[in-house]
Parts: structure tokens; sequence; C-alpha cells
């Protein structure tokens, strides 16, 4: 029988793998991105009523944009760290001693690999971002370019924290309460 | 074999190891496209990175953060129970009639969240328990609440549709509307099934009339969302990215205050939820889109092209099959949302070939996709509700082989009468499936 997950905002599972000075920064970035899905539907609704007031508001969707693109490579960022991006098998799971280590460290050797790519790549798209603009109100699109190195930065940030936190206590471990909350569950 | 067919390999094969070492599919996907450009192709890194920003930065997208928000405000207030409740009196009395209650509440839930994660945890946590208390094997159970959610990605507000209209540029609500039909078909047919071959289960006596009115008034408020969904988007009123943010107002003004008023402190913990729920597709959408731009660099979509030409021709049924073929082993290996940004090209360049209507093929391609959840060899749906269940994913998937035929016959009827997905957006909205006004003023002309 599924149990609920107990009321608290920062992950549960895995919890030998984190820092818990980090709780913080989950806890904000959740808030963070609620606030632009927030922000976001107050945009849509804005946007409608104003629409149908005769009265339209032109830069809606640059708001809206923003607060998707935002919302969507913090969240990617925090889904690290909460363990619930899609993955094809849980194989790590199923290894134990030496050879879990080795697989743990590879994956997210490959994934700090990619944060890094984000952050430097992510970064040069942003500065080519001064170039180009939003329309109507022509704001520099690297206002919404910079949402890919930051996100680069809290991957690699998460992706440390349990590459230290495994080797020193093991990445097995108790992954408490991991049901649906740590569980890749993906979105379909 | 030229250098950009080794690109390509390099590619599939550098996502499918890191994939199934266990690295999460968005960074897989990326770290494949990373590869390949920097060992075979002049491109630059950043723009590869760019494409991740190109493949998110569409309006269309803005609708699937209010459909997963609805979902999860729904699932976690508990309205959902009054829509089963409301499936229980309308087909519990049927033999295997708890098996029946799972297909009809997946219809419904399916009409309001669009995700068959949220299908299967919702219908799961709450029937499941009643079937094993009627003696239904958890197998069964799990290989029919997984069937029956992936009735979720074919009837609006679908995230595929919505994901599949906005990179391959077809009308979303054309696609809502024309997987409408093989939806009710899909979930008529795991009925059926379940009739005849499924477990009696404990009959139960018909629902009184009091009970019927009783349970449908309760469910009547919930039941507005998927016909403001569909009546807003097939009326033009709304694009689908309105209806969501409408079917969100109208659960938080009108169905919490009134059926889970003591939700409302939670609201917060909810949109947190949603806002992180739904940066996982769309991160795995973001590197799938810069996959898919370097395959149509590298020209796959005319690999595949002129391979699947040499098989069939200009034939369009066996190009639709090849397709269902091909999408529903990528359905295996890859969620249904970043293998559709990864296929675009080669679908677009297929239909083409073949002359198919894009919603039609779109419909297909999704039917695939979903039916590609549930069989093995990973099966991510099955996997989840096993899961659930508390049952190993073989035995749910022995259970789950017989209700196959379902999709088989679904996917046959949409190959050989494409009427079935185009009749219902032809008569509601004949624009969405390129039909126009007929210049005499009477009805539309469209295409064959």
């Amino acid at each position: 029988m599924l149990v609920a997950p107990k009321p608290r905002v920062t992950v549960r599972a895995a919890r030998h793998l984190k820092w818990p000075a980090l709780d913080p920064l989950e806890r904000g970035l959740m808030v963070l991105c609620a606030l632009l899905l927030l922000g976001f539907t107050v945009v849509e609704v804005a946007d409608v009523l104003c629409r149908n007031l005769r009265r339209p508001w032109l830069n809606a969707n640059e708001f809206a944009a923003g607060f998707f693109v935002w919302g969507v490579f913090l969240g990617m960022g925090v889904a690290v760290r909460r363990d619930q991006h899609f993955r094809l098998t849980a194989i790590a799971q199923t290894l134990t001693g030496a050879r879990r280590t080795l697989v743990e460290t590879f994956n997210r050797v490959v994934v700090l690999v990619v944060a890094i790519s984000m952050v430097v790549f992510g970064y040069r798209n942003y500065l080519t971002g001064y170039g180009s603009f939003l329309m109507p109100s022509l704001t520099p699109i690297a206002v919404l370019y910079a949402a890919i190195p930051v996100a680069g930065v809290l991957v690699a940030l998460f992706t440390v924290e349990e590459l230290v936190n495994g080797w020193r206590h093991g990445f097995e471990g108790q992954r408490e309460e991991q049901g649906l909350e740590a569980g890749q569950v993906p979105v379909a | 074999m030229d250098t950009n067919s080794i690109a390509i390999i390099v590619m599939v094969v550098t996502f499918l190891y890191l994939g199934y070492q266990g690295v999460p599919v968005a960074f897989a996907l990326i770290s494949g496209a990373l590869l390949t450009t920097a060992l075979f192709t002049k491109i630059s890194l950043p723009s590869i990175v760019g494409q991740m920003f190109n493949g998110i930065n569409q309006l269309e997208f803005l609708a699937i953060p209010f459909f997963l928000l609805a979902g999860d405000m729904m699932t976690q207030a508990n309205i959902t129970a009054r829509l089963i409740r409301f499936a229980q009196v309308l087909v519990g009395h049927l033999r295997s009639g708890l098996a029946h209650v799972v297909s009809v509440s997946s219809m419904l839930f399916a009409g309001i969240s669009g995700s068959m994660t949220a299908d299967v945890a919702a219908i799961s946590t709450v029937v499941m328990p009643h079937m094993a208390e009627e003696g239904y094997d958890p197998a069964f159970s799990a290989a029919l609440v997984a069937s029956a959610s992936t009735i979720a990605a074919m009837v609006p507000p679908s995230i595929m549709a919505i994901v599949y209209g906005a990179v391959g540029n077809v009308s979303i609500a054309g696609l809502f509307l024309g997987g409408a039909t093989p939806g009710l078909m899909v979930g008529i047919g795991l009925m059926v099934y379940s009739y005849f071959f499924g477990p009696p289960g404990v009959r139960k006596q018909r629902a009184t009339i009091g009970e019927m009115v009783t349970a449908t008034r309760l469910a009547l408020l919930p039941l507005m969302i998927p016909i403001i969904i569909v009546g807003g988007v097939a009326s033009g009123v709304f694009t689908p990215a309105e209806a969501g943010m409408i079917a969100v107002v109208y659960i938080i003004v009108v169905l919490l205050p009134l059926m889970a008023r003591g939700h409302i402190r939670r609201l917060p913990r909810d949109f947190m939820e949603a806002a992180v729920l739904y940066s996982l597709p769309m991160s795995a959408v973001a590197s799938a889109s810069a996959v898919g731009w370097l395959m149509a660099y590298l020209g796959a979509p005319d690999i595949v092209h002129r391979w699947i030409e040499a098989v069939s021709g200009d034939n369009r049924v066996i190009i639709m099959y090849l397709m269902v073929v091909v999408l529903t082993i990528a359905g295996d290996f890859l969620d249904g949302v970043p293998a559709i940004a990864i296929f675009m090209p080669i679908i677009v360049s297929l239909s083409q070939l073949g002359h198919i209507h894009p919603v039609h093929m779109g419909v297909l391609i999704i039917v695939s996709l979903a039916f590609g959840l549930i069989t093995p060899p990973y099966g991510l749906i099955l996997l989840l509700s096993s899961t659930l269940a508390g049952v190993t994913f073989t035995r749910a998937l022995r259970q789950a082989v017989p209700l196959y035929c379902v999709y088989f016959l679904v996917i046959t009827v949409i190959i050989f009468f494409p009427d079935v997905v185009l009749w219902l957006p032809r008569l509601l909205m004949p624009t969405s499936v390129g039909c126009f006004p007929n210049p005499s003023g009477a009805g539309f002309i469209c295409p064959p």
C-alpha cells in the first residue's frame, strides 16, 4: 500500500548522500519554482482577461516564456537533488560493493560533465544573447539564456554533493520513503 | 558506411549505453549529442546547448504545467475518488466489475490531467486495495491499470499531443479531438477483455437510482473539467494553454472550496510539486530537441526515409506499420515525450512520402508510443504500476500480454480507417485538420 510522504519540502530519500547545509537551498529552489509557476499562471489569467477587455497585454507572452523557461531549468537542477529525473533503468541500485561505487560514480561523472558543458557553453550563449531581443519589449534574450548556466551550476553542485557523500558513506544505504517521491517516475 | 551514419550510430549507442547504466535520460541524451558533435561535426558545442533552449521555447508547451498541476491538485485533494465512485455505480455491478471501474476511471481522469503517471498513481492507490480484497491477482490489476492509463496519452489534454503538435507544427486541437476515439476504443477494448477473460471479482448489485443520482451529483463538478478543456479548445475559444489555465482556476476557485476546503492550505505544496514535475518532461524534451536537431543535420531522416522507401515504396499502410514498430520499440527504451522530439524529422519525412494526414500520423505515433510504455523490455508505466501493486515486473508483464491484442486491434483500425481519427476534428473543428470554408458558404471542404 502506498504510504503518504511526510509533509516536508526537502527530499527524504538517500539522506546519506545529502549535506544538510544544502537543504535550505533545495527548499528555496522549490519555493522559487512554485512562485514561477504561480507567476506564469497569473500572467496567463491576466492575458486572457486583458484580451477580453479589449486591452491586450502585449508583453504577456514574454513574461510567460520567461517564467516557463526559468521554471524548467531550475526544476531540472532541483530534480537532480530529489532524484526525480527520468531514468531508463535503476541498475546501479541493484548492485553492491565496489561495482555499485563504480557505476554510481561513473553515472554522476557523466552528469557532472554535462553540467559543466551547460555552464561553459550556456554562458557563451548567454553572452551572444545580448545581440537578440524579445519582442515587443526589446529585452535581450540573454535573460532567458541565463537559465541554462544557472541550471548547470545547480546540477553540478548537487552531483558533487552526492559524489562526495557517496565516496564517504557508500552509495548504498537506507533509501527511506523512496516511493513516488524519489522514484524515477516519468510524466508521460 | 559514410561518416554521418557512423555519427548517428555513435550518438544512439552513447545514449543507450549511458541510459542503461542509469544516467538520467535528459543527461544521457545530451551527452550523446555533445560527444557526436565534438567528434564528427564542425558544429559549435554552444549551439548544441542552445538547441536545448530552442527546444522548449515554444508557446504550445505552456499548457503542460497547467494540466500537470490540475491532475496533481485533483489527486492530492482526493477529488479523483469521486470519479472512481461514479465509475463504480456505472459499471461496478458487471462481471469483473472493479476491472471496468479501472477502465472507466482512467477514461474520466485522463480527461483532466493528460498524464499517464498521474493516472496510474491516482487509480492504483484507490482501486488496487479493493481489487486485492476481491481476489483479483495483483499482477492482473497492475497490467490493467497500466494499460488503462495509456488512454491519458490519447485523449485530451494529452501531454504527448501537446508536445507532438508543438514540435511537429501540427494542430494540437486536431490531435486532441483525433485521439479521443482511439482512446475510447482502448478503454472499451479493455472492458470487453475484462468482461470475458478477466477475474470474475465479487458480483455486486446494480446501483439504485438514488445511488446513481448521488454519485453523479458528487462527480458532476469534476466532470466539468474535461468538458471545459475539450469544449474550449474545440470551439476555438481557448488555446490549449488557456484551457489548462482555466481548468486550474476552476479547481482552485470552485472545486476546492466546495469539495476539499481543507486542501486549500496545501496548495503551495501542490504548486511546488507540479513545478518540479513539469520540468522533468521538459528537460528531457530540451535534450531530445538537441538530439533531434543533430539527427536532422546528419541526415537521419533521409537515411530512414530511403530505408523505408526501399521496403514499402509509397504504400502508406506499410509505412505506418513500420512506424508503429519503430515507435513501439522506441517507446520501450525512451519516454514518449523525448521520443517525439527525436523522431519528428523522420516522422515528417515519412508522412510526406506516404501522403499521410499529419493528424492521422500524429495520433498513430502517440498510440504506438503509449503502447511502448507497457511493453517489454522496459515498459515504464507497467514498471510503475507493478511497483505500486507490489508484484514483479515479469508477473505483471505476463498478465499484460493478452491485453496487447486491444492495442493491435486499435492500431490496425487507425491505419486502415483514417476517418476513425479524423471524423471528430472534421465535425467539431474542421480547420484543425486542414479543411477550409466552402466558397459557396455551405460547410467545409476537407482534403482526402
